[in-house]
Parts: C-alpha cells; structure tokens; sequence
C-alpha cells in the first residue's frame, strides 16, 4: 500500500494545475494518468486560448501542456503515474489503481478527482456506419497521430468543439460539408464562427440530421429543418455529400467513478449531466475528496486549470494550515468568477447556483453590449455591429488603422496587452469588449496576430489612389509569396476581388499566425477580410 | 418516419432504438433492469455512451424528469480486467 498526502486522478488541465499548486507548496502528490502522455485534451487544441493573460491566455493549447508537463517534471514531489489506471474507490479512503498489469492500492490523504468528460452521442438512423466520428477522435487522428479522418466532413455541432475541429480541418485539407447546429443559434464563440465563415464554410443553424447516407461507409446526410419548438418541419429534408459525419453534440462529466466513493451528487443539465455537489473550493460531500474541471460541469479548459489550481490550493493550506495559501485562493476564485460574470457564462451560474450557497448573480454582471442576434444565427456580423467599430472616415484617411470585430462578450484579454503604444483601452474586467484608441493606433499590427479569435484587423483606406491595404491573419499553408496574387474573400468566404500580397510577418513571435497585408481595389476595404492562396 | 432499427443506441452491444423500446413496452422501465436483461452499460465503455440516451428515453416513457430516475450503480473494478490481475502472482503481506 502507497500512502501519500495527495492523490490526483487525472492529467489534464485540471489535474495538472491541481498537482502543481499542491507541490508547489510542499504537497506530496501522486498524479495518475490513463493515457501513456500528460495533457488531457490539451495536446489536440492547437489554438490561442482565451481567458486571461495572467492565466495563460494568448497561448495555444498544446503549448500549455508543455508547459505545465515540464513544470510537473521539475517538482520531485509529484510522481507520475502513466498508464494508470483507477479501478475503485473504497469506504476506508483506498483507491485501487491497474498499473503495469498490477493491481496496486493507495491510500491518500486527500483527493483530487479530475477525470474530465466524456462525449454525448446522438441518435440517427445508421448511426453506426462507419465515418462516424466523435470530434475528440477527430483530433487524435489529425492532430496526434497525423492521420487525415475524411476528405469532406460534416460537422454536427456548433459548439467551441464543432467550430475549432472544423477549422483544424480545414487547416488539415479537409473540406467542411456544412455546420449543422438544432438551435437556432450558434453555440460557441462568435469569432470562431466567424473564422469559418471567412473560410466560406456554411453553418446551418435550426437543422440536424436524419440519417446518415451509405452502405458500406458514410457517403453522404439526410438533413432536415426544425421548427421553434425543435420540430421537424415536412418537406425540408435535402442531402449533403459527404465522407464523415463528426458529431460534437456536447460532453458529460465524468462521474460514474465517482459515484463508488457515495458522494452526492446532482443531474444538471447546464453543466452537462451529473455533476457532484461541492463548495466553493471543489471539496464534495466526502471530506477530503475533491473534484476540478469538466468532471464538475461542462466548461472551458481555462476554468479547469483554475478550478484545479484552487482545489489543490485549498489541500494544501488545509494540511499546512498556512494563510498565504489561502490568500491565494481568494485571487483564483476572483479569477474563476471573472470567467464565468460574463453571457457566455450564464448556464454555467445558473447551473452551479443549485450546487452550493454562493449564488452567481442571475444577471449577467457584463450584458452584451450589440445586438449580436444576426450574428449568432449567420456567423457573420450585422452591418450595424460593423457600424459600431469602425473609425469615422477622417481618421480612415489619415492612414492605417486597427479595427477589432469582436462583438461579443467573452472572458479573453490579450489584445490589451498586445499593443505597444497602449493603443487598446486597458480593461477593469476580461469580459470587456476592446475599444482602439484610434489617435494612438498607428496600424502596426501587431495586435492582429494576437488576438486568439483572430478578429483584428487593420485598414488602410489610403494606400494609393485607387486603393487600399487590409491586414488580417493567415493561419494556412502554402503562406502566401509577397508580391503574389491571391483571391480576396469576403467574411463569409465569397471571392470579391483579386489581391497583391504586400507585406507577410511570418516570424518567431508571430507562431504560426502569419499576419498579411493585401492591397484591394479601395471599394473593397471593409469587405476583404480573408485571402486564399491561389496555386 | 425515422427507422428505429437502424438507429443504434448502444454500440458495445449492439443495441437499438427498436429493441429498447420494446423493453420499455414490456416494463422494463429502469436502467437497472434493461442493464440485466439487455447487457447496456456492460460493455467497454461501461454505459458512458448509451447511459444518458437509455435515461432520456425512459424518462419520456414514464413521464418523469431524468433527474427524478434511479442513478446506474457504480462498482470497482470500473472497467474490465484480467484476474490475474487482481490476485499477482503472490499474496500481499
């Protein structure tokens, strides 16, 4: 029998922030991982994240895991456990891991359960052919072990997942048939939506599948339009072509494991399915077990790695009994309520609001300030929402300027601190919307490669007579050549005209997120916003 | 109308739509039962996949809230394993 002060199930964002919270104040940890490597779902997301800067926002996804894969390396009391796997919690506080064959006990002071979620399936006729994918097969396909899953996709689900496994697609050379979404919204963030539409990717928002079209394999959908009250209406079927059908239809806690220790538990279905009670600082109904990230409710990784951080704060100052660490957990609880004060984390209040006594106010701390209804329908943002950010047409003129096409409240504030002439109104709170000071914007930039929904852009009515320069980031191969000819797209993918490749910053500091400039004819300047390489 | 024998609701066991609510009809109304009589939530994913959609229909044949409908039991060992893999090769001291 192993004993130790802390057991962590689980090697994803949660559990790997949990481990270094805790050893790094002098915890001695056993974090246990199923899987042969660290980082969760992580090491698929090759995204900025949003969030804040503080916390790691600004960063790809797999860049994160190295990062926190090395900061747990570096603490010699964390022992890593791969290949591990849990097998059952017991009344007298002993979890049985299978390890190298091997049954083996442990017997921890503490726990901290961040086994993560599992994803929904749906039900379709033949939804067993083969092409059926969940999307986190998708990307340990594509983006583990660089196997390309299909030629043409079809992705349902408009969610976070939908829009960036779609994108990552795209990226991979793989055609997007459509976007299938039942509500009549878009679910996940706007400018991921927006970034497919640039693509010319269509999203159909109140439509969902009927069956799926093949004998051997999946060869094409059987579609269909729903009402407001989510009700087929006859007579709307048609067929889309199509190789995979990618279903990313939401996740569920993973607690049934959990259910062995006889915590209490709750079936939410704001935050995904059952989730177990718990206060403030993730401890359940058992004393000394703990829960961090999806296991808890359906979130963002960025609220998980924090979740993990203060569950194993909260550990180690209850075995250190020391003030500083509590001192700490009050500035990640500050971060955890910042995430979630804005629209996007209304469900996730709501939800967490039966759980434990301090209630998330119901109303939305940051109401959206535009109309984004047009928005969350199409993809694309209303001429109105574009009204809004645009410089009036005297600072226009006067040369090249950044415009943020971000129209909806998110937890994210990396552009802020992207600008090197402050150009960007500092934020009291992530959930704000950027505002360009347009006297000190000078069009560098720089901002554009920055922003993790790639939604800034800078403008430059003048650049000749007949016409102007838009920068915008690039995040496809082949790059494109300065001074080469490329079709200009509008936002939602359309060609509109022919381009020159100006400028092309492509650097280390850029990582991956080329920021191009292409002139247009001028009556194009407020339409191009996306550029394809033309071989 | 959708065909419920080709809409499959448990792929570790091969389970439809169809067969399920035949269950259902014959009074078989709760996940323990349909686990008994039909293996669902036996098989390698241990009902992760089909749980939640056994529930939903359940609960829309018995008229009551998911939430209202007796949780599956969890058990150790969580998932399959070999005997020889609990008991080793020798007795623990």
């Amino acid at each position: 029998m192993i004993k130790t002060d802390l057991l962590v199930v689980g090697a994803g964002p949660a559990g790997m922030a949990a481990s270094i919270s805790a050893a790094k104040n002098g915890i001695n940890v056993i974090l246990l991982e199923e899987n042969e490597r660290v980082g969760g779902q992580l090491i698929k997301q090759t995204h900025r994240f949003f969030g804040s800067q503080k916390e790691h926002a600004g960063i790809r996804g797999i860049h994160i895991a190295e990062d926190l894969k090395k900061e747990i390396e570096s603490y010699k009391n964390i022992e890593l456990m791969l290949s591990a796997t849990l097998m059952g919690i017991y009344e007298d506080g002993i979890f049985t891991v299978l390890k190298d064959d091997k049954m083996i006990k442990i017997k921890p002071e503490k726990t901290i359960m961040a086994t993560g979620a599992f994803e929904k399936y749906l039900l379709f006729e033949n939804n067993d052919l083969p092409g059926i994918y969940g999307a986190g097969a998708v990307q340990t396909l594509m983006n583990i072990n660089g196997v390309l899953p299909a030629k043409k996709v079809l992705m349902i689900g408009s969610g976070n997942i939908g829009l960036i496994v779609s994108y990552q697609l795209m990226q991979a050379g793989v055609e997007i048939a459509g976007v299938i979404e039942a509500s009549n919204k878009i679910g996940g963030y706007m400018v991921h939506a927006a970034k497919l539409k640039r693509l010319g990717v269509p999203i159909y928002t109140s439509h969902t599948i009927e069956k799926a079209i093949g004998n051997e394999r999946v060869e094409g959908a059987l579609l269909h339009k729903l009402d407001s009250n989510w009700n087929k209406i006859e007579g709307s079927e048609f067929e889309i072509d199509c190789d995979c059908i990618c279903l990313a239809v939401g996740l569920s806690p993973l607690t049934d494991i959990l259910f062995q220790s006889g915590c209490a538990v709750k079936y939410l279905p704001e935050l995904g399915g059952y989730v177990p009670y718990r206060d403030e600082h993730l401890e359940t109904s058992i004393k000394g077990l703990y829960v961090a990230g999806d296991v808890s409710g359906i979130e963002e990784a960025t609220g998980a790695m924090v979740e993990g951080e203060i569950a194993g704060l909260h550990v180690a100052g209850t075995l250190k009994q020391d003030d500083k660490i509590f001192e700490r957990i009050k500035e990640m609880k500050e971060e955890l309520r910042s995430l979630r004060a804005g629209p996007v984390g209304h469900k996730i209040r709501e939800g967490l609001s039966k759980l434990y006594d301090e209630i998330y106010v119901e109303e939305d701390e940051f109401p959206e300030v535009y109309d984004i209804e047009f928005f969350r329908k199409t993809g694309t943002p209303s001429e109105e929402n574009l009204k809004a950010v645009m410089p009036d047409e005297e600072r226009l003129n006067k040369g090249p300027v950044a415009v943020t096409e971000c129209f909806q409240r998110i937890p994210c504030d990396p552009c802020v601190y992207s600008c090197p002439y402050n150009a960007i109104k500092p934020f009291e709170d992530m959930n704000e919307l950027p505002e360009v000071i347009f006297e000190k914007c000078i069009g560098c930039g720089i901002c554009v490669g920055k922003c993790p929904g790639l939604a800034i852009f800078v403008l430059n009515k003048n650049y000749s007579e007949t016409t102007s320069t838009v920068t915008l980031p690039y995040e496809f191969l082949p790059k494109p050549a300065k001074e080469s000819i490329v079709d200009v797209l509008d936002r939602s993918g359309a060609k509109i005209c022919e381009g020159k490749i100006i400028r092309i910053l492509d650097g280390k500091a850029q990582d991956k997120t080329s920021i191009v400039t292409v002139e247009v004819p001028k009556e194009f300047y407020n339409q191009a916003r996306n550029i394809k390489v033309v071989l | 109308m959708m065909k419920e024998e080709n809409i499959v609701i448990c792929r570790c066991e091969d389970f439809t739509l169809k067969e399920l609510r035949e269950l259902l009809e014959q009074g078989f109304n709760t996940v323990e039962e349909i686990k008994r009589v039909a293996r669902l939530g036996m098989g390698p994913c241990q009902g992760k996949t089909c749980g939640p959609l056994i529930k939903r229909e359940i609960a829309k044949y018995t008229k009551q809230k998911i939430e209202d409908l007796d949780r599956e039991a969890s058990r150790p060992p969580y998932g399959g394993i070999m005997f020889g893999q609990v008991v080793g090769d020798d007795i623990e001291k």
